[in-house]
Order: C-alpha cells, then structure tokens, then sequence
C-alpha cells in the first residue's frame, strides 16, 4: 500500500495527486522569491522583543521578594522562554532563516533555552519527526514513547496510567524532550549502540547542568537574600513554558483528524504524495496573530509540515491558499479552535489507557483496520528502510 | 558507531552519507542524504555543520544549483573534491532539500543553495 492508496486519497487520480503537488511547489516557489527584508526585520524584532522580556524579567526578579515583581518577573521570563523555544529556536533550527546568512540567527549555530541539546533535536524532530510524521514505528513523537497515542498501537497494562504519564510529561515537559533522541525504549530492549549513548547523555548532562545552574543557582544568587523567591520564580517560568509547548505540540498530530501511516503507505513516495502525508497527518488550530506567534506559527501546523524550512511568519498567507487547494481536492484539513483541538487529544490519552474493546474510535478508520499491531518505539537509523534502498546507478561516484 | 551507523566514520575515506560498492567506489546512500539535509549534518564527518555550507558538483550541478551530494563542512568538502577531478566546492547560507516528483526520471532529491557566498573553487 502507498500513501496515494489511504482512503481519503481514493477520489484523487495519480494526475490530480501530481498536480496539487505542482500547485504546492508554486505555492513554495513564491514564497522563495519574495522572501527578503521584510522577513529578516521579523525575525530580528522577535528576538529584540524576546531579549527585552527575559532581560526586564530577570532584573524585576531582582527584587522578587516584592509579591508584585515575582509575579512580573515570571511571566516576562515565562513568556520571554516560551517566545525563543517557539518561535524563534524552534524555527531558527529548521533552517528557517539559514538564507539571510546571520552568523547567530543560523541553524548550525542556535542553542535553544530549553534542556536539549540543539543536536539531538535537530535529529529527533527535523529528521525522525519531520521525514517519517506519524508513521508508526517510526516516528517517537506519537506518545513520545510512554503514552499510546494509536489504536494500532499494542496495549499494555503500563497504559492504564497514561492519565498520570500525560500529567508529568507536561509539568516537566523540556526534560521530557530532552530524553526524546535517546529513544528510552531502545535502551529498554537493549538496542541503543552503548557509544552513541554515552555521547548523547554526556551532551544532555552538560546542557541539562547548565540549564539548572543558570535557572537555579547564578540567578538566584544575584538576588542575594530573596534567591528563594527568584528560584520560585524561575521554576514558575519554566513551568509555564513547559505547559504551554505541551499543548502546543500535542494539538498538532494528535487531534481526531490527523491520520497516523504505516512504513509500507510510505514505500516509494513521491514529493506530492509526501505533502499529501504531511497534511493528513497533522492538525491546525485557529486564533489570532498574537496566538499563533506564542506558538511558534505551530498553529499552522499543516503549512510548517508541508513547508518546514519556509520562515514562519509567512505560514498565515500559505495556509489561505493550502486550506483552498484542500477545498479544491476535497482533501480532510484538520483544524478547530485551541481547547477543541487539545481535549480531542487529552480524551485520546484518556480513552487509549484501556485496551482498545473498551472504547470506541473518534479517528477517521485507519486504512487497513485489519494491520497488525505495531510495537512501541520507533526504529533506529540504522534500520531505517530507504524509501529507494540503493540509488544505484544514479549515485555519485566519488572513489 | 555514529548516527545509526555500524562502522566508523572519516570524513574523507569513509564519509557518512556513502558507503563504498562491489566495485570499491563510493555511493550516495539515499537515507544518510535525507538525514543529513534534516538532521543539517555534514554529509562527511556526521558532525553538525557550521556556516558556510558547502556542496560539492560538478559543472552540470553548478549551472543548475542542484547539488546530489549532502551538505558537507567546509573543510570537509574541500578535501572530499581534491580526491574527484570534475568536483568543484560551493558556499551558501542556507539550502532547499528539493524531493523528487514522480515525473523526475532521476529519483535522487537534490539540493538547491538559496543564499550562495563567493565563487565556487576548484577542488
């Protein structure tokens, strides 16, 4: 089976398929042309703003003792880490900006405010995420590997705590993520390469190290007598970020409309059917300019999917014209309001910590209801099948 | 073991994206070149890239800005083209990864530089 054989797809003809992945690629194309000044002025105000706020926030909790600078200087700092996590570290590390040629604002250069290492998110999300978007088996963001987020996934009796598992995830959501690369479940089975391990846990021991001293030690200590109340502050802020991209993040893949894909609807893409996978394995949420920034423009989910290295400020005119071609194509476009999107995913946690007999789908039917079940965790890179196995012939020769 | 590799990596004998055929020559692996143009892993060291980028091509691939092998290091890069005689170094800030449309006779993806810096050097 191809992903051009999933059963939304089945109206579309091969040509059609091909030609909203052209009108796709012209939709790319402009953007690509009038990309210039007005996108660079963006993204710098974004990182002056961003600056400012956890600037202002720092020095306000110098006098954190004071109720009112506690409560400041945490949501300036909270809202400063959710703006560099969002919009700008997330994208920056996409390669989103890479053009304007910035020696900091480069996606080889940016280290996040957050506890992973720019690394191993480059490789867990741009790549795992990004090429293999929910497909299961693959792709260690359906559940982030402790919550069965698929009926196609196997049950387990571990399941049944999912409601306390989601809870925890989303309180200490950065050192959730930064674990992600490690693949938890391939150590489990004894299948992470001990190596490459220990290099992945040196790099989140020193990141993760520098994190807790800068959050819970330097800045506190500035404060002199009030460093409790500074280090609540801090711990307060980086609460909130956590919160806030946990939502974000679980409102773009696990909303009932998006679709998860087996490794055989993938053999053999071609470049339209994988914008086609983009769009039905992800979901949108609406909401105004000032929403969709503290997302990270995550709110377009389906445009960042389908276009993730376009600058993300121009997500809003593209989803116009995506949402358009979908209408056009009749092809399902996931989106709702935030606190739909996110209880469609919270009773999706609930509902799957029970064996699947004791509830009943809200998903569009899976292709094949008669698949296997598919085992937790996702494959190695070694593992990894290519989608064209061998390039053959076609291959540089560079002996 | 690197990045799901089973062998170690150089960057110049056995680069990370090219695993060697019967024959001995070396050939772009089809997966290590996504991983690379996602992951923005040098295609030779498997290490984070830095700024510049680099490709390597030949004048068919200049003239199109279309780039089959990874982006690669610099240095990387220079050493890999002094070993291929047609192979020329490019520099950019950024790049597209381009995937192949079922009407491309050649499946490979390629990679387009979008922001390229100075001339092209001879390798």
């Amino acid at each position: 089976m191809a992903i051009s054989d999933v059963r939304e797809y089945t109206h579309l003809t091969d040509e059609e398929v091909e030609q909203i992945g052209r009108e796709l690629d012209a939709i790319r194309a402009e953007v690509e042309e009038s990309r210039g000044a007005a996108d660079a002025a963006y993204i710098n105000r974004m990182i002056k703003v961003q600056r400012g706020l956890a600037f202002a926030g720092r020095v306000t909790l110098l006098a954190s003792h004071r109720k009112p600078a506690w409560a400041a200087g945490a949501a300036m700092l909270g809202v400063a880490k959710i703006l560099e996590n969002m919009e700008i570290g997330h994208n920056v590390m996409h390669g989103q900006w890479d053009w304007m040629n910035d020696p900091e604002i480069h996606s080889s250069n940016w280290e996040w405010d957050t506890a992973q290492p720019a690394e191993q998110w480059k490789h867990s999300h741009n790549y795992v995420h990004h090429q293999f978007t929910n497909v299961l088996g693959h792709d260690n963001d359906i559940g982030y590997g402790i919550l069965r987020m698929a009926r196609e996934q196997k049950w387990h009796p571990a399941n049944l705590g999912q409601p306390v598992y989601n809870a925890l995830l989303a309180s200490l959501f950065q050192w959730g993520v930064a674990l992600h690369d490690l693949d938890i479940e391939a150590i489990r089975k004894g299948k992470k390469d001990p190596k490459e391990m220990k290099r992945q846990l040196g790099q989140i021991w020193r990141k993760g190290r520098n994190q807790v001293l800068k959050d819970y030690v330097v800045y506190p200590a500035l404060s002199g007598p009030h460093w409790r109340t500074t280090l609540t502050a801090n711990a307060t802020a980086n609460v909130t970020r956590n919160l806030w991209s946990y939502v974000i993040i679980f409102c773009g893949h696990f909303p009932d409309g998006a679709m998860h894909f087996t490794e055989e609807e993938i053999e053999d893409e071609t470049r339209a059917e994988w914008y086609l996978r983009q769009i039905l394995g992800a979901a949108n949420f609406e909401g105004g300019p000032l929403l969709h920034i503290m997302s990270g423009n995550l709110g377009y989910q389906i445009e960042h999917h389908l276009f993730p290295d376009l600058p993300s400020n121009r997500y809003g005119e593209i989803a116009v014209k995506v949402r358009a071609l979908c209408d056009k194509y009749d092809i399902p476009y996931t989106i709702g309001p935030l606190h739909k999107q996110y209880g469609q995913a919270l009773r999706t946690i609930i509902k799957l910590s029970v064996p699947n007999g004791f509830t009943t789908s809200d998903k569009p039917e899976p292709p094949s209801p008669d698949r296997a079940p598919v085992e937790r965790g996702r494959k190695s890179d070694a593992e990894r099948p290519s989608r064209r196995a061998e390039l053959g012939g076609w291959s540089r020769k560079a002996s | 073991m690197i990045r799901g590799l089973s062998r170690d990596v150089d960057a110049v004998d056995a680069p990370f994206a090219w695993e060697r055929d019967d024959a001995g020559d070396l050939q772009l692996v089809a997966r290590r070149v996504t991983q690379c143009a996602l992951s923005r892993i040098c295609g030779a060291c498997a290490e984070s890239l830095g700024r510049p980028v680099a490709f390597v091509g030949d004048d068919l691939e200049i003239g199109r800005n279309a780039f089959h092998a990874p982006p690669l290091h610099l240095t990387c890069a220079a050493d890999l083209a002094a070993r291929v005689d047609h192979w020329r170094v490019v520099t950019t800030s950024g790049f597209e990864f381009v995937r192949a449309t079922a009407e491309d006779e050649d499946r490979r993806p390629v990679f387009s530089p979008n922001s390229l810096l100075g001339e092209a050097s001879r390798g």
